[in-house]
């Protein structure tokens, strides 16, 4: 009897031998994302827009307003397609994603055309042998909220609250018209295709970044026009190694007044905070507004490689002065080919006040030709 | 499915030692759930009333947690289930009494449970990170009123009862028990037992939920 009871005993028990938890490490929460790629396609046609291979259901979509919110910790790849003139795509995602724009043209009226709000990575990458378009209106909407009473940003056309990469083979425009054309709350790296940002007199940057801007490949056109607006503004550090980049601004400085003090801001083909860095590529940058800056830094500009072109075309000056190149701390040339040149003011400031030219610029190395001059200085190491 | 062992020795007219141990499951019997081993000494004051203590040691296969952040989307902690240790104190008291062939009995116990640090088990998403599950005590007291008759010249005697558990912030859940025992030749005695258990809140240490148990079991009196 003894032995029986014991036996029915271990007999019944062995079968509970089942791991009840929902949630696997591997399955769940690992990072696959480099590995496996979750493909979904969302095709815009006018009023609406349809989705396909969206097995967990992470889409909604709302006449062409489409949110995406996921939680795989694959890859998720959306490929875009397909033309709205009232349409948009908003993502909320856990894991690092990307968007495969395939032809596709976006117009939001009154926000974002695409808003990612994964602070995580961002490809944006351009089908080979495709041109895609994406635009916002004249004015927004406020920002909404998420169900949980998060705000939802919208600081341009195209919106990234983590680092956005560029990438692929094809074209894209951006149009900015109330706001920056492309804006990222970490950084932005271009690695290829062709991106065209163009931002109107009622927009403001062309492309706004806070924690670095990279460019290694590809064709980068910036054009700006508003007043006070700069092509590339960036509160961190700026770095050419490679592509090719061109940035025209327009405006003319921006004048506000705050509790009845003025601020002047002036427009430039660059803004940085921090160090700029060019060691391969070609940047030129036109400035034609009042007092419109090429390169404005706070820190040192260094260049070492790549080819530099920089012109402001302001013969007034009436508030600001229009320098080509402009550094708090220097201004460092030991490579490449470098060259800038203005109507008013100075080519170079490198935060000295020296009269002298030769002063407002450090050569290292032994240029192959060099002209230092008020408002023309070329220095070549080719 | 519960299932538990129990022997039990009577040392005198006022003394009873037993020791019994059991093995719960959940998810439909196909998980363990726990498994413990304890003993306990009764002391009989007087007819009608008699006063317990003892200690269990128990082995609990913590269920598994997951929460989210505000947003909805983004995991905040994760604990896997996991294996534990938990100590297990008890001083009882309960008064009976019989009518004819009915019985009735009160006890009131109160347990307190003890549960040590458990390194590793939870992680946290926002830095990437195994911490601990802390140590923690958790004081109970359990109310069980019970019912039984012994149906002449049957071997099976059913019984019913009801048990409260209450902790400082009230009652935490409520148990429901009808059941039958056979007793085979005055030393062993079997019982098949069916309770539905009724949670109030979040039970943070159990995750109990609401359920429906059955309970096999097997005492022997030496």
């Amino acid at each position: 009897m003894k032995k029986l009871i014991a036996y029915l005993f271990l007999a019944l028990t062995a079968t509970a031998c089942v791991n009840d938890d929902k949630y696997d490490w591997d399955n769940d929460f690992a990072d696959r994302s480099d590995t496996d790629t979750l493909h979904i396609a969302i095709a815009y046609n006018g009023a609406t827009a349809t989705v396909t291979g969206d097995a967990s259901n992470f889409v909604s979509i709302d006449g062409a307003n489409v949110t995406v919110r996921s939680n795989t910790n694959r890859f998720l790849l959306l490929t875009l397609s397909g033309t709205t003139q009232n349409g948009s795509l908003l993502i909320h995602s856990w894991k690092k994603l990307g968007v495969l724009l395939n032809g596709v043209n976006i117009t939001n009226p009154i926000g974002p055309a695409i808003n990612n709000q994964c602070s995580k990575a961002f490809y944006v990458l351009t089908a080979t042998g495709t041109d895609n378009t994406l635009t916002d209106g004249t004015a927004y909407a406020d920002n909404p909220f998420t169900a949980y009473g998060d705000t939802i940003d919208q600081k341009a056309t195209l919106f990234s609250e983590g680092q956005i990469y560029f990438g692929g083979s094809g074209m894209l425009t951006v149009n900015g018209n109330a706001k920056n054309g492309i804006a990222s709350d970490d950084y932005v790296v271009f690695e290829s295709g062709t991106v065209s940002v163009n931002v109107a007199a009622t927009g403001t940057n062309g492309v706004k970044v806070n924690d670095g801007f990279t460019i290694t490949g590809g064709i980068l056109n910036i054009d700006v026009k508003a007043d006070g607006a700069r092509g590339i503004k960036n509160d961190s550090f700026t770095t050419f190694n490679g592509g090719t980049t061109t940035i025209t601004t327009s405006g003319d400085c921006k004048i506000e007044t705050v509790d009845g003090i003025s601020d002047t801001t002036s427009c430039a083909g660059i803004r940085c905070d921090s160090l700029f860095s060019m060691k391969a590529g070609t940047l030129t940058i036109t400035s034609n507004g009042d007092g419109g800056k090429g390169i404005n830094c706070s820190q040192n500009i260094e260049v070492s490689g790549g080819s530099m072109t920089v012109n402001t075309t302001d013969t007034k000056a009436v508030v600001g002065k229009p320098k080509a190149v402009k550094s708090d701390t220097g201004i460092i040339l030991s490579g490449g080919y470098f060259y800038a040149s203005c109507k008013k003011s100075w080519a170079c400031d490198n935060g000295s006040d020296s009269e002298k030219a030769s002063e407002r610029v450090t050569i290292i190395g032994t240029p192959t030709s060099k002209s230092l001059a008020k408002r023309l200085v070329e220095v070549s190491f080719l | 499915m519960w299932y538990e062992l129990g022997a039990e020795k009577k040392l005198s007219s006022k003394w009873n030692v037993s020791a019994e141990a059991e093995v719960r499951t959940r998810n439909n019997a196909r998980t363990a759930d726990r498994w413990s081993v304890g003993i306990n000494a009764e002391y009989k004051i007087f007819k009608g009333l008699k006063a317990s203590a003892g200690y269990t040691f128990l082995d609990y296969n913590n269920q598994e947690e997951f929460d989210l952040k505000s947003d909805g989307l983004r995991p905040n902690k994760w604990t896997p289930s996991y294996w534990a240790e938990r100590h297990r104190f008890n001083v009882s008291l309960t008064g009976s009494a019989t009518w004819n062939r009915l019985s009735i009995s009160l006890r009131e116990r109160w347990q307190y449970t003890y549960r040590p640090q458990a390194d590793n088990k939870k992680y946290d998403f926002d830095n990437e990170t195994w911490k601990a599950v802390k140590g923690k005590g958790k004081n109970m007291l359990r109310s069980r009123l019970q019912l039984g008759y012994d149906i002449p010249h049957w071997k099976f005697d059913p019984f019913a009862n009801i048990e409260m558990f209450n902790d400082k912030s009230g009652i935490k859940k409520m148990r429901y028990q009808v059941g039958v025992d056979y007793k085979y030749r005055k030393k062993h005695t079997f019982a098949l037992t069916y309770r539905f258990q009724k949670v109030n809140g979040d039970d943070d240490d159990d995750n109990d939920v609401n359920s429906q148990l059955i309970g096999l079991s097997y005492k022997y009196k030496f």
